[in-house]
């Protein structure tokens, strides 16, 4: 299995935190409205495991909307950010403010979520890439019903065998709405030694050896 | 308060158009805001329409943000083109710097619309 080392973890999180900080301020510009995140727990687990994981999980609905976009450059990976289904429009209506029609709405549901992952996942992956110093180039967002085994099975990374999944749990707790959700980065084996490898420089820089 | 200007909104999101839309028109009512889908069709806006400033969204189908303006650089030469895009990374800053255009990151807010229409509402 996959290991890091206790300072490559402690890094990862810290890398993670700051792109997780900035994805939730452009959250909470969407919305409007203050948005509040937990500090992200991190696990390296097999794909099915993780889908096991989130379908087991009592504070993860079983119908989820699910926005992914692929990356590839210093590292690969496929991003998923992954809401209750039963409530996309809830977060659509924030978006879009009070002024649109319910039908009109419900048209748009599906590219306003879409837009809203570009925005958190860029937010998330930019940050990252900027502190790696390396670019990472994405591919558009792309949209997901289902259960979480469906959605992760659904991306390009998940169907891969030796696919494991770097689970970034994330609570999204808004002042006024209940709304919780979920970001997991799926990766093959060796995009995870390559991640590793750009934590190992990060680390170097960090310690002036870079 | 200044003459009437066309701002050309370039985005595969129909919710981010109308975002900005909604914006421009709250702070200029007599603007027009003209919209495109696509790096081709903001090419085809552009030159009926004549803008005065272009909002370019990067990450698009066909031919992209990035390549769409460059050609609306060539043929536009002195109409302001913003970058107004989810990729923060610096890289994207760097290549907006490099190519002469502006940068601006979403998600698309009141404040940041402003910013970029400030610099038309003296002219």
């Amino acid at each position: 299995m996959f290991q890091l080392t206790e300072l490559e973890n402690d890094a990862l999180i810290e890398i993670f935190n700051i792109g997780v900080g900035q994805a939730a301020a452009s959250m909470s510009a969407i919305v409007n409205e203050a948005v509040r995140m937990s500090v992200p727990s991190i696990s390296f687990i097999p794909r099915a495991e993780a889908a096991r994981l989130l379908g087991s999980n009592d504070a993860v609905p079983e119908r989820i909307c699910g926005v992914s976009q692929h990356y590839a450059g210093a590292f690969e990976t496929e991003a998923i950010l992954m809401f209750p289904e039963d409530k996309s429009l809830e977060i659509v209506r924030l978006m879009v403010g009070e002024t649109v029609p319910l039908k009109e709405l419900t048209e748009m549901e599906q590219e306003a979520m879409c837009e809203i992952g570009n925005i958190m996942l860029n937010s998330c992956v930019g940050t990252l890439a900027n502190i790696f110093q390396r670019e990472l180039q994405g591919s558009l967002p792309r949209y997901h019903i289902g259960t979480s085994d469906e959605i992760l099975n659904a991306t390009s990374a998940g169907s891969q065998s030796d696919s494991v999944v770097l689970m970034l749990h994330i609570d999204f707790v808004l002042e006024k709405h209940q709304i919780h959700g979920y970001v997991a980065f799926v990766l093959a084996i060796a995009a995870l030694h390559d991640l590793k490898d750009q934590i190992n420089l990060y680390i170097a820089r960090a310690m002036g050896q870079g | 308060m200044g003459s009437t200007k066309t701002v050309l909104i370039v985005d595969d999101s129909r919710v981010s158009r109308m975002i900005a839309r909604q914006y421009i028109a709250g702070l200029h009512a007599d603007w027009i805001v003209e919209e495109a889908a696509t790096g081709e069709e903001s090419l085809l806006k552009a030159r009926q329409a004549t803008p005065d400033l272009i909002l370019m969204d990067v990450n698009m189908p066909g031919m992209g943000g990035i390549a769409a303006a460059e050609q609306l650089r060539q043929e536009f030469p002195a109409v302001p083109i913003s970058l107004l895009t989810a990729n923060v990374q610096t890289a994207s800053r760097e290549r907006a710097a490099a190519m002469g255009i502006g940068f601006m990151e979403k998600p698309i807010t009141e404040a940041r619309i402003a910013q970029l229409l400030a610099t038309l509402e003296a002219a």
